[in-house]
């Protein structure tokens, strides 16, 4: 093989990548102000590619506006199922494997949800720019791959100045920290909660919209990059925002190479295999964030 | 405090119940007797991951992988080993128990969220492996087949066979189930589930109890996929997804954990809803979806649970009644 086709699959494997750090991202947003885990966050990004379709392609809304318009739906989506169910699910005191059933019911909602509204046949998502290739250091790249990688890094650098330099971001972080003591200093932990959720679905919802035109818009899109978003959380250490980025990033990387350099039967057997294996002798990942053990 | 033999009521019930369950095949159609063996298997499973979640206090949304090593065990060691089935299914149970303590020993230290995710990826590996076997021994997409349960000569060729046999199985595994939960192991496996600290604290191996709990929780759990195997003759990958995994906690939490019977009836009435569902073809999964929402925010004790919160009521008010009498 020659120096092309690893440059290409850099880039294929660095856009899937930065999908699984978004959706990871999200999960750390969520574990961070609840303390819960979100099974929903993989079809939130099947509905994010299915309303983005409808935007950019049967309303012909500009790709910009529709990824804008898309993200405004997820994050009122999320925000609903923050304060509609999870809160009170919360408030009548059950044990969090409630909750997370409760994701997992919600999970299935969105994706069956979608698959009656949308039909079962694989969608086609438009191409987004009118040429099919560019040329970068001698690389034939597809220019939908590069945004996904480009437009993941950006968000995540617009979401890490939120979050360490506006005063809703510090709130957020504080009632991440500590709620009670947030809460006395008169941050209303509810609101940042409630927009930690939304954030994590809007983020997910970017993902679908920005791996649809790759790998086309179907009902179960969402369901395995989610479990697999997992995997990234777990190695960069989960419940940290960076870590979900680089470990979305690394579990990318890995995956597509090994896919394309051994065997591509057992391409999504090495998500599960790096979360077991970070789980049990690095449980910390590579950030050291302490969460997975008691 | 109640007296240790059955009062005359009691034992009157019990005998009626067991006519009853002996009585039903002969006036079931087959289709309800299919239904019943499964609903006897799925006691098996759920009373299984109830030994885990119900009485030691440990998520699984892996025991999907366990059923498939079960089922899949126990036809391999009959196809390639010639081992008669009734023997395979033991042995790929204990093969899965075997497995469960292999995962269970480094997921002991994880906190209970993380468990979660650490049974589930095990079940994806396990899913993956079983559709992608090398050189195809599972059959992969395709399904494998298999035979009738062989009990020393005779085959249980019928549902009404399968019925019967399933309802001694029900019964040994309900009565080791009870047996483990009275003994030392199970108030270990409660106090870990209260208080992991303090379970610790108070000299109780917590890691060994874990283990023990995930491996004999395995072993419920493959058995009853050894049984829905030999049952339908034939699996595929796609019964063994998370999907499945999902389906034994709901069935549950629909029922109530941590108790004999809420096994029993949550499985019956998951069930039940499945196969209604089952019409509805498109809109099953939404459908239960939607079923599984409201049961988690409604109905958080399990049916059992509600019940038991009837009778008492029930009984407090009779009670009210006598005194103000």
């Amino acid at each position: 093989m020659n120096m092309s086709v690893y440059g290409m699959l850099l880039v294929s494997s660095l856009a899937i990548g930065s999908i699984y750090g978004l959706i990871a991202l999200g999960y750390a947003l969520i574990y961070k102000s609840s303390g819960l885990l979100s099974f929903t966050q993989g079809d939130i990004l099947t509905l994010g590619a299915y309303l983005g379709l409808t935007f950019y392609s049967i309303l012909g809304i500009p790709f910009a506006i529709s990824l804008l318009l898309t993200m405004a739906c997820a994050f009122v989506l999320g925000i609903l199922l923050e304060k509609g169910v999870i809160r009170q699910l919360l408030n009548k005191n059950v044990g969090a494997i409630y909750v997370v059933l409760a994701t997992i019911a919600i999970s299935y909602i969105i994706q069956n949800g979608s698959q009656l509204a949308w039909g079962t046949i694989q969608l086609n998502f438009p191409s987004v720019f009118p040429v099919q290739n560019v040329n970068i250091f001698g690389v034939n790249v597809r220019p939908e791959a590069l945004m996904c990688f480009i437009v993941s890094i950006a968000l995540m650098i617009i979401l890490h100045f939120f979050m360490t330099k506006t005063r809703f971001g510090t709130s957020m972080r504080a009632a991440s920290m500590d709620s009670m003591a947030a809460e006395s200093l008169g941050i209303d932990v509810s609101l940042t909660t409630g927009v930690s959720w939304g954030l994590s679905a809007g983020l997910a919802a970017i993902a679908g919209m920005l791996i649809g035109p790759i790998y086309g818009v179907y009902s179960t899109l969402g369901s395995t990059i989610g479990r697999k978003g997992f995997s990234g959380a777990v190695i960069g250490g989960y419940g940290n925002m960076y870590g979900a980025m680089i470990g979305g990033l690394i579990l990318g990387i890995v995956e597509t190479f090994s896919a394309s350099l051994i065997s591509s039967t057992y391409r999504n057997l090495i998500a599960y295999a790096l979360l077991l294996i970070f789980m049990f002798i690095k449980p910390t990942g590579i950030f050291n964030e302490r969460a997975i053990q008691d | 405090m109640k007296s240790k033999t059955l009062d005359s009521k009691k034992l009157i019930a019990l005998i009626v119940g067991a006519v009853v369950l002996l009585a039903l095949p002969l006036v079931l159609p087959n289709y309800a007797l299919l239904i019943l063996s499964f609903w006897e298997l799925y006691i098996i499973a759920v009373s299984g991951l109830d030994l885990v979640f119900g009485y030691c206090g440990q998520i699984s949304l892996g025991h999907a992988a366990f059923y498939a090593i079960g089922a899949y065990g126990s036809g391999m060691l009959h196809e390639y080993c010639g081992i008669p089935v009734f023997f395979t299914m033991i042995i790929a149970a204990f093969i899965s128990a075997a497995i469960g303590a292999l995962i269970a020993y480094p997921s002991s230290k994880l906190v209970f969220h993380f468990l979660s995710l650490a049974s589930q990826a095990f079940g994806e590996i396990v899913y993956l492996l079983i559709s992608h076997s090398p050189g195809k021994i599972t059959g992969n997409y395709q399904g494998f087949f298999s035979d009738y349960i062989n009990l020393f000569g005779y085959e249980l060729d019928s549902y009404t066979s399968f019925y019967y046999f399933g309802l001694v199985c029900v019964i040994v595994f309900l009565v080791i189930k009870t047996f483990m939960v009275k003994s030392k192991t199970g108030r270990a496996f409660t106090a870990i589930r209260e208080n992991t600290h303090a379970a610790d604290g108070m000299g109780i191996n917590v890691r060994k109890y874990k283990v023990i709990a995930f491996s004999v929780s395995a072993f419920y759990t493959a058995y009853a996929g050894a049984m829905y195997l030999h049952l339908t003759k034939f699996i595929n990958p796609d019964t063994f997804m998370l999907k499945q995994s999902v389906m034994f906690l709901t069935m549950l939490l629909f029922g109530g954990s941590g108790c004999l019977l809420g096994p029993v009836m949550g499985s019956f009435v998951v069930l039940l809803v499945n196969e209604v569902l089952r019409a509805l073809q498109d809109y099953q999964m939404f459908v239960y979806g939607i079923l599984l929402l409201v049961v988690v925010v409604a109905m958080p004790g399990g049916l059992y649970g509600e019940i038991m919160r009837l009778v008492n009521f029930i009984k407090g008010k009779a009670t009210q009644k006598a005194e103000v009498k």
